[in-house]
């Protein structure tokens, strides 16, 4: 797939080269990278019988819940049946976001990766040709997320006219190259105007808010137009779709609708192609040269490295972090675990960059949820609020965030430092295990819970804690459980597969559905108001809880997963 | 006396490929063993097995007469392990990662921080103690993996080219440490390419050549079949073809190479 891919994608390389680039270097790079991604892991530890997930399930996975999220985006499709062009102008802008937020979070690290600076830079390799190929890296692995993400999209098309899923691969390429390059350009922008030192932490607080604010729109965008009635919209009524580059890009189909081609249809149609092709240009004539040193620069300017306080404070009161760590661990190997993780994930860029955006994702999909019915307005909504069941929702979303949590846990750039834990007399690996859990779970989880907790009990009332006491303890036996049955890993032992990537914001999307489940057995015995059957429920999931956690907390070398060479 | 290492029939493959073809060896207490051989000679892959990274082996270890299969955990405890340039958590402090290891050992916090605190001024490392560690060289790095290695105060210590990245200042520290833990009667298994520091500080060399032991002996018995320095019995010992002829066909094919390119 990748080399198919690989082999299109060099196809233009008479404009690569005009823009500078170096044709045997561009492919060297790209082919290097593209085998380096298949290989990685180069082997696992042996610790025992491993049965290993074959990679292209994977990719089949990321492949399906790109498929999945497709289906989705058809529905302004049929929607807005009476105005296509406003209908293709919703499918391409939810499309466009999407790509953006995936292209934000899950791929800023390839192009910002300074780890070959040592490899690469003694070489005479230009910087054009160097931003290009991991311009190209990029664009297969997005490739591999659209195809399969725009296939429903294709057939609706097909089935409306066929001449629109003929020139369907038009709009797609245009979309693919306008976001890629979009989010380029701003980086790169960001890289020439902030100084070297800040640029790591700025960027890494813009990713948060960027990928916030996508995820909020991805929502509210359709509710705006749910209350605006979308199916009677008319374009007249939205001029200010106009401005948008997916209209432009709708816009190169709108000769093939009944309807005959919007008004100015060439010169939206024009915009459309060349505004990836100015950006393109922009980005990798202007501003791709000095690339690779500011980004080393960046890299040797990272935050201030002192962290501690003066060395005799330091012995007089014990950091918070090493108390929480004595307090809530009676094994030094649950206390070496806990601090690693309380101390990583605070320091770790990727980690934050993966788990704080996950904390406003929660209210965001529990407001979308709320004002989900159109025929009520704002007040009349909250007004009722308590009268409902809503807080068990949002209760279980908590879920979520901690579910997030132990999967970046687990992972490292610098997974093979995760050596030591063998070199180490560990009876078995499970306690170090538990103590990294707690640690994310006291640092993350339980402020988040709290939070919601106070709201919960501001809007409900106290009666409500009987459900925050039954709902914490269930979402700890989920996520729990999520770690026997797939996350049986050593903190931050884990590399991250290119392939994986990208199936995050999907993935997201579907694990939402999980605790939803749960809640509907805390929901129905709500419903059934017995408070003793709530005692009862609280019981079995405690007994549940413990019956996981000693799971957990006895992983054996034999059970456990790595990728340590 | 018991041996300190006693190794028999070790074997290991990976796939096809026999890495190390029946190594027999037995270290004394108190000796400094120096391990060297060629690269892909199997050095590392006998390191990781004594170190218990590496399980699936075949033939008996046993550590200061413990069972390196069964009593694995206990094998542990008696061994401190410096690899060679080895990965670190590197958005730790030295501190904090010295910490980490400790408590891995069941040191108590307090003991850990006396030990790094002392290990670490002597190493010069004392400013950085509350610095990540991202931002340091690779001598530094090898240091705090040094004080790591040796925190637990282990009666083995197995050194995996544990001067890379070194100044010459620090190698000398080193050299000088190695004779130390000796002394207090600490088996050293030294694994290295600087034939000059084998040379110095062992007291005997194994020099293993594709997966077998070729030469075991010391310096003296070694010298006394004709060569000079340990870079010359270790040449002899495990090159397959002249190196000066080697050295000439290098030269050689750089040349053809301009050559090739100039017609092009």
């Amino acid at each position: 797939m990748n080399k198919l891919l690989l082999k299109l994608l060099l196809l233009p390389m008479g404009l690569y080269r005009s823009l500078g680039a170096d044709e045997v270097q561009l492919r060297a790079l790209l082919t290097v990278k593209l085998k380096m991604d298949d290989r990685k892991p180069l082997s696992t530890m042996n610790m025992g019988p491993k049965k290993k997930k074959p990679a292209r399930f994977t990719s089949f996975w990321t492949a399906f819940v790109s498929f999945f999220t497709g289906i989705i985006y058809i529905l302004p499709l049929l929607a807005l049946r009476h105005e296509p062009v406003l209908g293709l102008w919703a499918y391409f802008t939810f499309f466009l976001f999407l790509l953006s937020f995936t292209l934000i979070t899950d791929f800023s690290s390839v192009l910002l990766d300074t780890r070959d600076k040592y490899v690469v830079i003694p070489l005479p390799v230009d910087n054009r040709t160097l931003f290009l190929s991991r311009l190209l890296h990029i664009l297969i692995y997005i490739i591999r997320i659209v195809l399969p993400m725009s296939l429903p999209g294709w057939i609706v098309m097909g089935l409306i006219n066929w001449k629109l899923a003929v020139w369907f691969p038009l709009p797609l390429i245009l979309l693919v190259c306008t976001s890629l390059f979009l989010v380029m350009l701003l980086y790169l922008l960001l890289l020439r105007l902030a100084s070297p030192a800040r640029f790591k932490n700025i960027l890494n607080g813009f990713q948060i808010v960027l990928s916030i604010l996508l995820f909020s729109s991805y929502y509210l965008v359709p509710q705006v137009m749910e209350s605006a009635r979308i199916t009677d919209l008319k374009l007249a009524e939205v001029p200010w779709v106009k401005g948008f580059p997916t209209f432009w890009i709708a816009a190169t189909g709108s000769w093939l609708l009944k309807a005959g081609p919007v008004a100015g249809a060439l010169g939206y149609s024009l915009l459309a192609v060349a505004l990836p092709a100015i950006l393109f240009w922009v980005t990798v004539k202007w501003l791709a040269p000095g690339f690779m040193s500011r980004l080393a620069s960046a890299e040797q300017g990272d935050e201030p490295t002192t962290v501690a306080a003066p060395q005799k404070n330091r012995r007089q009161t014990a950091p918070k972090k090493q108390r929480w760590a004595q307090w809530l661990n009676q094994s030094t190997e649950a206390r070496a675990g806990f601090s690693l993780a309380w101390i990583q994930t605070g320091r770790s860029r990727s980690f934050r960059m993966r788990v704080l955006p996950t904390f406003a994702y929660v209210p965001v999909y529990f407001f979308y949820l709320l004002f989900l019915n159109k025929n009520a307005s704002f007040q009349q909504v909250w007004e009722g609020l308590p009268h409902t069941a809503r807080h068990i929702g949002l209760l279980y979303m908590g879920a979520f965030v901690l579910l997030q949590t132990l999967n970046y846990l687990i992972m490292s750039d610098q997974y093979k430092a995760a050596w030591v834990y063998f070199a180490m007399p560990l009876q078995q690996p499970g306690p170090v295990m538990a103590g990294a859990f707690k640690a994310v779970w006291v640092k993350y989880f339980l402020p988040f819970f709290l939070l919601i907790t106070a709201f919960v009990v501001y809007v409900w009332g106290p009666a409500a804690l009987w459900d925050v006491a039954l709902a914490l303890v269930n979402v700890t036996v989920f996520a729990l459980s999520i770690s026997v049955l797939m996350y049986r890993y050593l903190p931050f032992s884990k590399v991250e597969q290119m392939k994986e990537r990208g199936g995050r914001f999907f993935k997201m999307l579907l694990i939402f559905v999980i605790p939803g489940a749960l809640g509907v057995g805390h929901y129905l015995v709500w419903l059934a108001g017995f408070w003793w059957l709530k005692l009862t429920y609280l019981l079995v999931s405690s007994a549940l809880l413990w019956l996981f956690w000693e799971s957990y907390r006895g992983t054996s070398w034999q059970q456990l997963k790595t990728e340590v060479e | 006396m018991e041996a300190a290492i006693a190794i028999k029939g070790l074997r290991k493959n990976y796939g096809a490929k026999e890495v190390l073809k029946g190594i027999d060896l037995e270290v004394s207490p108190g000796q400094i063993i120096g391990y060297i051989g060629p690269n892909g000679a199997g050095k590392s892959t006998t390191v990781k097995i004594l170190t218990g990274i590496i399980q699936d082996y075949e033939g008996s270890v046993q550590v200061n007469g413990l069972d390196l299969r069964t009593q694995l955990l206990e094998v542990k405890k008696q061994i401190g392990y410096i690899p060679e340039l080895a990965e670190i958590y590197d958005l730790l402090t030295p501190r904090e990662y010295l910490m980490f290891v400790g408590r891995l050992h069941h040191l108590e916090d307090a003991v850990t921080e006396l030990r790094a605190t002392r290990m670490l001024d002597s190493f010069g490392l004392l400013p950085n103690m509350d610095q990540r560690m991202d931002s340091f060289s690779k001598g530094m790095k090898q240091k705090v993996l040094l004080t790591s290695g040796l925190l637990h105060n282990p009666s083995i210590v197995i050194m995996d080219e544990p001067l890379s990245g070194l100044d010459a200042n620090a190698v000398i520290l080193v050299k000088e440490l190695l004779q130390v833990l000796k002394s207090e009667g600490k088996t050293i298994f030294y694994c290295s390419h600087m034939m000059d520091v084998v040379e110095k500080v062992s007291d005997r060399i194994v020099l293993i050549n594709q997966g077998a032991i070729v030469a075991n002996s010391t310096i003296a018995d070694l010298r006394a079949a004709g060569s000079d320095s340990l870079e010359q019995i270790f040449a002899r010992l495990t090159a397959t073809e002249n190196t000066n002829q080697r050295v000439s066909d290098i030269a050689a094919a750089m040349q053809q190479a301009n050559s090739t390119a100039s017609h092009e």
